[in-house]
């Protein structure tokens, strides 16, 4: 790995103020997993000068359960910590599901959660080694078109995307939108709180360099809602998905009241699939239902070469989260 | 300038591995650690302890797993300047310092021949190492997932999962 700085930060003041001083040439560090991949294969268009560590920074990796039943988790939460909480376990059982599914148990001993909504993309032209008979440049690395539109999709966008079709190679992200979930964000002008379907962009998240994820608040479940989350892989350890649903489902009298379905590894974002909720709310969901609803929620998708497999799958484990 | 250099981490951490605590400087000299090394470098190249393999050095084959603070974690993915103070304990820790005897994992895998070129033997048995601390009498299925971010080139696994429920408290 090239040389760069490196700074253990104290405080997320101390931390934003590094940043600044670096000029948008350095990066935040918390597990590393992701990162230190990214370095060594010197995939970023502008190798960063500095690393600053905010591991170091106290009171980010608590999980809090507030009287209303809200859940809080800090960003640098390690992954086995959030999967491991008695506190999500009892009431975010989608979320310890996605957790649990990430990478291997070491990786989720050192791999926050804060980490695991910001990390790079995976697609494999993206994520060329440099040093492996030279660079591989795309229209995410700021130079030329996306590699993967003429190239091998196997595992790219089956819903279009614009410039490139990398997928959101995040786990949580699934989980979390379907928990309805909220993010708070720090900068130098201050905190934010966005849904975390706003956090994602065809390119990656709205993130600034300049700016650190602080909280993940997720509102209080829906009483006596299921959660599950699926995910499809060749490997089922450290593997990235090849399509992942995670649904939430309230239903009262045998009749859906309320349902959230998110897809996951099917588009550059995490994709909520709306019109396939509208179907289930207000009626009682069997065989059939699920079978009309997964053809909707993929209605409209475009699949590339080699990939039109995809689709089958997306169905496929929608219906399995719907009826089991 | 003035204020970067202020905050700049320490020029000197301590890292106590295999009960042993070493001083390292921060710097660019043969003997010191760089501020991008790796723990596996740092543990290979500057301490000289080469019983922890390098693999994919991306995550991706746990060879290079090591035991800190109790969990097993990669240190291809660990930068050393991030380790100030933590306990390491890598695979030549294992063995009683005085008898040299080996640790009963090591030789279980010995027994078991659950390796044939050996190389990612050093983190499976620092994996398994930290789940039979932790879960003295693990169940076949807690084995494997305690495994399963292991790579083994050589198709040991089978022989893996024998040795290490041997070892534990419940195979005997
Ligand atoms: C072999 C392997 C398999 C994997 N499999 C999966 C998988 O199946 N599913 C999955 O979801 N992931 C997978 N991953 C990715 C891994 O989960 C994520 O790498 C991990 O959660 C990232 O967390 P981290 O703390 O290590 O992030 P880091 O590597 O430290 O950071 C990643 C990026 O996010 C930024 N960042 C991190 N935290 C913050 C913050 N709080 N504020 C602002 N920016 C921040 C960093 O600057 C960096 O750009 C895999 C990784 C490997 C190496
Ligand atoms: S060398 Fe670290 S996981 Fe392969
Ligand atoms: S024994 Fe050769 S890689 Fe496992």
């Amino acid at each position: 790995m090239k040389a760069f700085h490196h700074y253990n930060a104290r405080s997320i003041d101390q931390a934003l103020s590094l940043i600044k001083d670096h000029d948008g040439q350095a990066r935040f560090i918390a597990g590393g997993t992701d990162l230190l991949g990214v370095l060594k294969d010197d995939i970023l268009p502008r190798y960063p000068l500095a690393i600053i560590n905010i591991k170091t920074i106290p009171g980010l990796d608590e999980i809090e359960e507030k009287k209303d039943g809200t859940i809080t988790i800090g960003a640098l939460s390690k992954l086995a910590h959030v999967a491991g909480s008695p506190v999500i376990q009892k009431h975010l059982p989608a979320l310890v599901e996605a957790a649990q599914a990430v990478a291997t148990p070491e990786i989720r001993n050192m791999g926050t959660i804060g980490g695991n909504l910001c990390q790079d993309t995976r697609c494999w032209y993206y994520r060329y080694p440099h040093q492996m008979g030279g660079r591989i440049q795309c229209f995410r690395k700021g130079k030329g078109p996306c590699l993967a539109l003429k190239g091998d999709n196997r595992y790219h966008s089956i819903a279009g995307g614009k410039g490139c079709v990398a997928v959101c190679p995040s786990d949580t992200a699934i989980a979390l939108v379907a928990l309805d979930a909220r993010i708070v964000i720090i900068g130098p002008q201050g905190e934010r709180e966005i849904p975390i379907m706003d956090f994602y962009t065809n390119m990656g998240t709205i993130l600034k360099p300049d700016e650190i994820l602080k909280t993940i608040i997720i509102p209080p479940v829906l009483a006596e809602s299921k959660q599950i989350f699926l995910k499809f892989t060749l490997r089922k350890p450290i593997d990235f998905a090849v399509v992942s649903v995670a649904s939430l489902i309230k239903e009262e009298d045998g009749m859906c009241t309320d349902v959230r379905i998110a897809l996951g590894a099917v588009a550059p974002t995490p994709v909520r699939a709306y019109s396939a909720e509208d179907m289930l709310r207000g009626n009682s969901i069997d065989t059939a239902l699920a079978e009309e609803a997964a053809q909707q929620a993929v209605k409209g998708f475009k699949p590339l070469s080699m990939n039109a497999y995809k689709i089958e799958i997306t169905k496929t484990l929608i219906k399995r989260s719907l009826v089991q | 300038m003035d204020k970067k250099t202020k905050q700049e981490d320490p020029q000197e951490i301590e890292i106590i591995v295999n009960n042993i605590p070493y001083s390292l400087t921060i710097g660019i000299h043969p003997d010191q650690v760089g501020p991008s090394d790796t723990l596996a470098k740092t543990l290979r190249e500057t301490l000289g302890l080469t019983g922890t393999k390098v693999g994919c050095d991306q995550g991706s084959c746990g060879a290079c797993t090591v035991i800190m603070d109790g969990l097993p974690i990669l240190s291809c993915l660990t930068l050393t300047i991030e380790c100030d103070g933590r306990h390491i304990t890598t695979i030549e820790g294992l063995q009683e310092p005085k008898t040299g005897k080996l640790d009963p994992l090591q030789q279980s895998f010995i027994d078991h021949t659950a390796f044939q070129c050996g190389f990612c033997t050093p983190g499976m048995i620092m994996a398994s190492r930290a789940l039979l601390d932790n879960n003295p009498s693990p169940k076949t299925h807690e084995v494997k997932e305690a495994l399963s971010g292991h790579f083994c080139r050589c198709i040991s696994h089978y022989h893996v999962l024998d040795a290490v429920l041997s070892a534990s408290k419940k195979g005997g």
